[in-house]
């Protein structure tokens, strides 16, 4: 079909487009293998280990129908039309320098044509619809709050100039290679039941004179694969690189857990692009820039400047625009501070692991925040009095309150027994009470009742007494490294001291840190959080619940649970809390973000210390409109002690009081085990 | 300019405070100590000036149970050297044996500035200071919230009740006892707090025989609640019947 003209000017292009594209890419390549932690046989390992997850995954694009399914339906539609077409561009380009054609050949390349007419039509309407969204509708989720540091060429309309540009190519190149098959059709005077749509449309173009129908064909094919190889120079630096980045952040994001976090070296300057390590540059490749971790981000959800996707979208951008230097390493160390994120925003972050969870592209930006936390706490920022105040408490006397660290089992008092001493005796479950647990006035009657019936159910349980220490969850997050270590070693020795088969914790912050982050110190502990070992003693029938609620016919109570990040998001415990409210003869009804995608309280990541008054209306308090939303829910059970202060606080600060009661999941046990006494209630 | 700031621990008020037997002092036997926090005001504006001018600056601090960790936290947040006064120091050490013995030491060490903490909770007279500037025969400001350098002498600022503000030139060698730094005291990072006890020695200085004189404790007791607030309920003109009852009862009345 080409003329050899044209096949000269192909082949040309080819070679200069190519190479163009090959070079910038193969520089982006070597900036993010020469980062600290590449290595080619962990890559290697978790490539292989994990193609046929990843195939699945990205294969159905499962997470990008989260918090947006209508999107994900239309971005599936572009997805399917352009994998297609990988196949599609090589078959055209064959066909038009040998003049084979697909039509009419064989039942095989019958279903191709069938596959591409149907898709081409389809990727057409989804792109379609995402150029209608951000042009005509504009959907305030693409815009990000006030004070949000963005690159001057993103603040200057970067994200809109690119999202067009590559929605106009997909348009061009699809529409085009549609048309063109039309042109065939139209020019070889036949249709085909295989092609359905471009057969219509062929119809239409059946008038024209045979040299428009040639002109035709030749110019789909320039607008179609031309256009193709005129965009992959661009390609590297567009959003569109996602096709490619995000498959491969899915096979060779590390995996860790969430609540492990890597040491950082910094040398005490300011942390530069220089310092992060390769997977978090693959995070910034493979944003698409959605922001949907600015959707579910308590801090930008609270109206502060921090959005997680901003932070993603500026490296990229300096890094386009550095690209040269980086691949040399000629590149100057700027600080992230100075065009990545602001300083405000760095101390916004709950550490809630809600931006990670939802990323659908496998991105991590709270690791960035965390890092350059530690950068600044190791270079002497000024801290938040409140910050500054505890960190200074916790090493002193090793818990955040600022209490004498020989009170740490005061709670124990007005308790009917004796609570063992697991340095003393050994017991079957070490308790890691937890700062709020046992320092907290309202928390510290809570914890009684757990020890009661823990004790009532004949578990043979114990605590550290004065050896626990703050497990140093929340210290890490604020960046104190070193807080945390001295806080972990000296919680080591003290669990090494004592004999017990489990731990349990109050605190999923806790939790998280004994489970996960000690693991890394070489102590591997069995770590559970009271709710399973409430629901496990339910099961085995040492906990009796009968409740009366809801039995004989009788309306169960509505109530609603909330997931703490720590406990949900962390360490994946969402029906052991759930199991111990259905048990109790209650109906739970579940705020519309649960689970994972559950909505963070505001406190973690050291938050509960600090002032932070500049938020608009508080993570808590949205929270709880959530679910005063549900309507005729007047229980708000929670399973985490910071989640008792922030809600009982959040209650009260929104004028809810009378309409919504804060319930620890403790609270609810005790009832339901009062009622199946058959006790007239003193 | 080369800065002195004298560093001292006091007892830990979250712990609970025992009076010991003899009834002359704190039960040392359970106590936890933290640094000062007027030391620590000290130690801020030491390092201000330092930022801004240059110069030294050396934290001295008599010998008393875990001073060592506060010596290497007064490194890691930028002091340049750390001396310990060793000798006979059990106890509680009067402000006046304080002083002498840091006057003793401070003689054989050349500065232009040394800055205390204005008191502490176990010298609320806030005497080590001018006995330390009479001992060295320097010219001493005290309840000092600023300071600043300026060629040969520094302008020192003091409040006053009502918000007026004082300001002063005092000639260096100089004490100041600092009642606040213009900033709050920074943060020391642990790591940096360890990596400076592994990199960094502390200086030891014996102690002159300490001087006998000043004040001595005769008895230490707890303070005594003297009466609770009465809670006035009611509607109003129950409570105002019981105010004017009160005030007539303390004779606030006329007629």
């Amino acid at each position: 079909m080409l003329t050899s003209e044209e096949k000269v000017y192909f082949g040309i292009l080819v070679i200069l487009t190519l190479s163009w594209a090959a070079i910038d890419f193969a520089r982006i390549a070597a900036v993010i293998v020469s980062r600290p932690g590449f290595s080619v046989r962990v890559v290697l390992s978790r490539a292989v280990r994990r193609l046929p997850s990843m195939l699945t995954q990205v294969g159905a694009t499962l997470p990008v129908f989260r918090l947006r399914p209508r999107e994900g339906v239309f971005h599936y539609l572009i997805f399917a039309a352009f994998s297609f077409y990988a196949l599609v561009n090589v078959l055209d380009t064959f066909s038009a320098f040998t003049g084979f054609s697909t039509i009419g050949q064989n039942v095989l390349l019958d279903a191709y044509n069938l596959i591409a007419d149907v898709l081409s039509v389809l990727g057409l309407i989804g792109m379609a619809y995402f150029l209608v969204r951000r042009f005509v509708q504009k959907p305030p989720v693409l815009n990000f709050n006030p004070g949000v540091v963005l690159y001057p060429k993103v603040s200057a309309g970067g994200i809109r100039r690119d999202s067009l540009i590559v929605g106009a190519f997909i348009l061009t190149h699809v529409g085009s290679r549609w048309l063109g098959t039309a042109f065939h059709l139209a020019q070889a005077q036949e249709t085909s039941l295989y092609l359905p749509t471009a057969s219509v449309v062929s119809l239409a173009l059946a008038g024209l004179p045979a040299a428009a129908l040639a002109f035709g064909v030749h110019a789909t094919f320039w607008l179609a694969v031309g256009l193709i190889l005129l965009f992959f120079p661009y390609f590297v630096r567009s959003k569109h690189i996602h096709i490619f980045f995000a498959p491969l952040n899915w096979l060779l994001r590390p995996d860790r857990p969430l609540g492990e976090i890597q040491p950082l070296k910094t040398d005490g300057r300011p942390l530069a692009l220089q310092d992060l390590r390769w997977h978090q540059l693959l995070d910034t490749y493979a944003c698409i820039m959605c922001n949907r971790c600015q959707q579910v981000c308590p801090a930008h959800n609270a109206g502060q400047p921090l959005s997680p996707a901003a932070l993603e979208i500026n490296k990229r951008y300096y890094l386009t625009d550095h690209l040269h230097e980086f691949a040399d390493g000629s590149a100057p160390r700027v600080p992230l501070l100075d065009y990545a994120i602001s300083r405000e925003a760095v101390w916004a972050c709950t550490t809630c692991g809600a931006c990670v969870d939802i990323c659908p592209v496998g991105n991590a930006p709270m690791l960035d925040i965390i890092d350059i936390r530690r950068s600044l706490i190791e270079q002497g920022d000024t801290l938040d009095a409140g910050v500054q105040k505890s960190l200074e408490n916790l090493g002193k006397q090793g818990n955040s309150f600022g209490a004498s660290g020989r009170a740490r089992a005061k709670w124990t008092q007005g308790l009917p027994f004796k609570v063992k001493d697991a340095r003393k005796e050994p017991v079957d479950y070490l308790w890691f009470v937890g700062d709020y647990a046992s320092f907290d006035a309202r928390s510290q009657q809570l914890t009684r009742l757990v020890a009661k019936v823990l004790n009532d159910a004949g578990v043979s349980f114990g605590i550290l007494y004065e050896a626990e220490w703050n497990s140093g969850n929340d210290a890490r997050r604020v960046g104190e490294e070193g807080l945390f270590e001295m806080l972990a070693e000296h919680n080591v020795a003290a669990l090494d001291s004592a004999q017990f088969k489990e731990i349990i914790t109050t605190d999923p912050h806790t939790m998280n840190a004994l489970r996960f982050e000690y693991a890394k110190m070489g102590k591997r502990y069995k770590v559970s959080h009271y709710s399973q070992v409430l629901a496990r003693l339910v099961d085995e029938g040492k906990i009796v619940l009968r409740p009366q609620n809801g039995v004989n016919g009788a309306t169960r109570r509505r109530v609603t649970y909330h997931d703490p990040c720590y406990l949900g998001r962390y360490n994946r415990v969402f029906d052991a809390p759930r199991a111990l409210i259905e048990r109790s003869g209650l109906q739970l009804v579940e705020m519309p973000r649960n689970h994972n995608g559950s909505f963070c309280c505001g406190a973690g990541g050291g938050q509960i210390w600090s002032a932070n008054s500049k938020q608009a209306e508080r993570p808590s308090e949205q929270r709880i409109r959530e679910a005063l939303a549900l309507g005729d829910v007047q229980t708000f059970i929670v399973s985490c002690p910071k989640d008792m202060a922030m809600y009982s606080d959040a209650v009260k600060t929104s004028g809810n009081e009378g309409k919504v009661v804060v319930k620890d999941i403790i609270e609810v046990v005790v009832e339901a085990m009062a009622e199946s006494a058959h006790e007239p209630k003193r | 300019m080369n800065i002195i700031v004298i560093v001292k621990h006091v007892p830990d008020l979250v712990e609970e405070l025992e009076i010991a037997e003899d009834g002359k002092d704190l039960n040392r036997d359970f106590l936890k100590f933290v640094v000062n926090e007027f030391d620590d005001q000290a130690l801020e504006q030491a390092l201000l000036l330092k930022e801004k001018g240059g110069g030294t600056i050396t934290a001295v601090a008599l010998d008393a149970p875990e001073i060592d960790q506060t010596l290497f936290t007064c490194l890691a947040k930028g002091a340049d050297k750390a001396v310990k006064i060793v000798g006979d120091l059990e106890g509680r050490v009067t402000s006046h044996a304080a002083a002498h013995m840091l006057a003793d030491a401070l003689k054989a060490m050349s500065h232009d500035l040394i800055l205390t903490g204005v008191q502490s909770a176990e010298d609320l007279d806030g005497q080590v200071g001018p006995l330390l500037a009479t001992y060295l025969g320097e010219p001493h400001v005290s309840v000092v919230t600023g300071v600043e350098a300026r060629g040969q002498m520094v302008v020192v600022r003091q409040e006053y009740a009502g918000g007026v503000t004082g300001e002063f030139e005092v000639d260096l060698p100089a004490v100041l006892g600092i009642q606040a730094a213009p900033q709050p005291p920074r943060y020391a990072p642990i790591s940096r707090v360890r990596a400076t006890m592994k990199e960094k020695k502390l200086v030891e200085i014996q102690a002159a025989a300490a001087d006998g004189a000043g004040l001595n404790v005769r008895q230490m007791v707890r303070p005594q609640v003297a009466s609770h607030a009465e809670m006035i309920e009611g509607n109003t003109d129950t409570v105002v019947e019981r105010i004017v009852g009160i005030m007539a009862e303390r004779g606030l009345m006329n007629g």
